[in-house]
């Protein structure tokens, strides 16, 4: 899982939010599941520009999954404006699923 | 470097309220089937030539097969092509037509009146195709994002629409003298350019990618599918000119030889897909739906033993005649609806209902959507009805033909049961 932020701190709150955002077909969260790829956070602008991918394009869970994201981050950063771009360069993979992801999907 | 537009690029699927109406109505169908089944079962036991035996094949093909088959796509085409669907408005005409020509044309079957209910059941059907066939191409020429999948749908929509042609040819063939033999004679004809060139191959084409994809599987083997879909059309090309062309019987082994490694090397790639699994446990729906892929062996079984019995005499035997179309429609086509429904349905369902909620509050889980205890019932009627009816038809018990047909209208039941479960689903208060 490697993420790619320019604020570690506020990186590691924003992807402790987003582990509550499940993919309802896999029952993984989405941080563990690898769909993030990039959290950039403007202190100054009171911004956050968030890149995410989605296991398939065109997925039909992908508007629920985007808007999930786009609330998590309201909520858990109030002051700031959120921004979001879904990508599929590079497309997602199983390499991609964490360690923890990997042994949850072990045990279901 | 902080562009925080609202815009996230979200690549839109197709709207629920195209593909909804097909999962509904097929659902019906299925019910409908089954009923006609039950009251003409002891009547199976005769010849397969018979209007009711063809009005439940019709339903159970067109109504049951076709209509969810167009409805999951609808879905799945801008999975499939990774591009989005071209019109909603050409997906409701192919709906609206096909939903008014098949119970027409079941109707002219049923009572065997081959005049202007059958021919416009056909009618309808064949525009409602070249709608759909409209749409996927269109569709795939917008995305420019050609893949194996795509390909094997597009082809098998074309076979559709010849089974489709060849079929209302056959009904008027009734009527004016347009073929050179009576309509009974191109009946195997018919029947296989839409078994195999139409179910088959979007089968395997659509669950190529699912299988996988449902497994969380990281096997993928592109080769081995371009050389599927170059077995089933070969085969089926080769089947068409030796049936218009030749005599010999025993030549159909060629085409039945090429499906069948087609469908060895399916089998091959679901085993591979499951053996490489990365989610460990597997659900009931895709039980059911690996329990299908394997089903595919046993019309290809029956048909080698039918083959081989007619080359050794050139009597047909009605009864394995009827047990292999019963295996197709009522075993690997029904078997593999019953468990994709469950895994399609309640996630088109939640994103209706839930995805304006999703981030903002605890939502159910989609497969929360319908009971999980029906569905187990459901499949336990399903197979035991399956394997009594193939007994009773083999065997020729008209008593056990008629429990295992109460047994399959159970399965419809609990089946409508929860699809009406899923289409009346309302919002909890979150």
């Amino acid at each position: 899982m490697n993420i790619i932020t320019n604020s570690n701190i506020q990186c590691t709150i924003a992807l402790a939010a987003l582990q509550n955002v499940m993919d309802p077909e896999i029952g993984l969260n989405i941080v563990d599941l690898g769909l993030i790829y990039q959290l950039d956070f403007d202190e100054a602008g009171k911004k956050i520009f968030c890149t995410i991918t989605l296991t398939t394009q065109f997925c039909p869970m992908g508007e629920s999954i985007t808007n999930a994201v786009k609330e998590t981050l309201k909520v858990t950063f109030p002051e700031y404006e959120t921004g979001m771009k879904l990508t599929f360069d590079p497309p997602w993979n199983h390499e991609m699923i964490s360690a923890e992801g990997r042994e949850f999907l072990n045990e279901r | 470097m902080f562009a925080a537009t609202g815009n996230t690029g979200t690549t839109k699927t197709t709207s629920c309220k195209v593909v909804l109406p097909f999962y509904g109505y097929a659902a019906v169908a299925f019910l409908v089937a089954n009923i006609l089944l039950l009251l003409s079962a002891t009547g199976l036991i005769k010849h397969y030539f018979h209007p009711h035996t063809l009005a439940i094949t019709h339903i159970m093909a067109l109504g049951w097969g076709t209509m969810m088959i167009l409805g999951a796509s609808h879905q799945l085409v801008p999975v499939l092509i990774e591009g989005k669907l071209y019109s909603n408005k050409l997906a409701y005409t192919s709906f609206i037509l096909a939903a008014a020509g098949i119970p027409l044309l079941a109707y002219g079957f049923y009572v065997f009146d081959m005049g202007w209910p059958a021919k416009w059941g056909g009618r309808l059907l064949i525009v409602a195709i070249i709608a759909y066939l409209i749409n996927l191409a269109v569709s795939m020429v917008k995305s420019r994002n050609e893949n194996v999948h795509a390909v094997f749908i597009f082809t098998a929509v074309a076979w559709l629409l010849a089974t489709a042609t060849v079929g209302l040819m056959l009904v008027y063939n009734f009527t004016y003298l347009l073929l050179p033999g009576n309509s009974l004679d191109y009946l195997p004809l018919h029947a296989h350019i839409g078994i195999v060139g139409w179910f088959l191959l979007l089968i395997i084409g659509v669950g190529s990618r699912l299988i996988p994809m449902f497994l969380i599987s990281k096997y993928n083997n592109t080769q081995q599918l371009w050389w599927i879909y170059g077995l089933i059309n070969g085969g089926l090309l080769a089947f068409i000119f030796i049936f218009l062309y030749t005599d010999t019987g025993w030549l159909l082994l060629f085409p039945l030889l090429a499906v069948a490694a087609a469908i060895l090397l399916f089998v091959n790639f679901c085993y591979l897909s499951y053996r490489q699994r990365i989610r460990k446990k597997v659900d009931e729906q895709m039980e059911v739906s690996l329990l299908s892929v394997l089903m595919m062996l046993l019309p290809v079984i029956f048909l080698i033993i039918i083959i081989a019995l007619l080359i050794m005499s050139p009597k047909e035997n009605s009864s394995l005649l009827i047990t292999y179309g019963f295996i197709i429609f009522f075993g690997w086509i029904t078997a593999i609806i019953l468990g994709m429904t469950f895994k399609t349905l309640p996630f088109i369902v939640w994103n209706k209902v839930y995805h304006h909620l999703a981030g903002k509050g605890k939502t159910p889980n989609p497969k929360d959507l319908f009971s999980n205890t029906v569905f187990k019932w459901m499949s336990v009627f399903y197979i035991a009805g399956f394997v009594l009816f193939i007994l009773g038809l083999l065997l020729h018990y008209a008593i056990v033909l008629q429990l295992a047909a109460a047994l399959l209208v159970l399965t419809a039941l609990l089946y409508n049961w929860n699809v009406i479960k899923l289409l009346l689903h309302k919002p909890a208060s979150l």
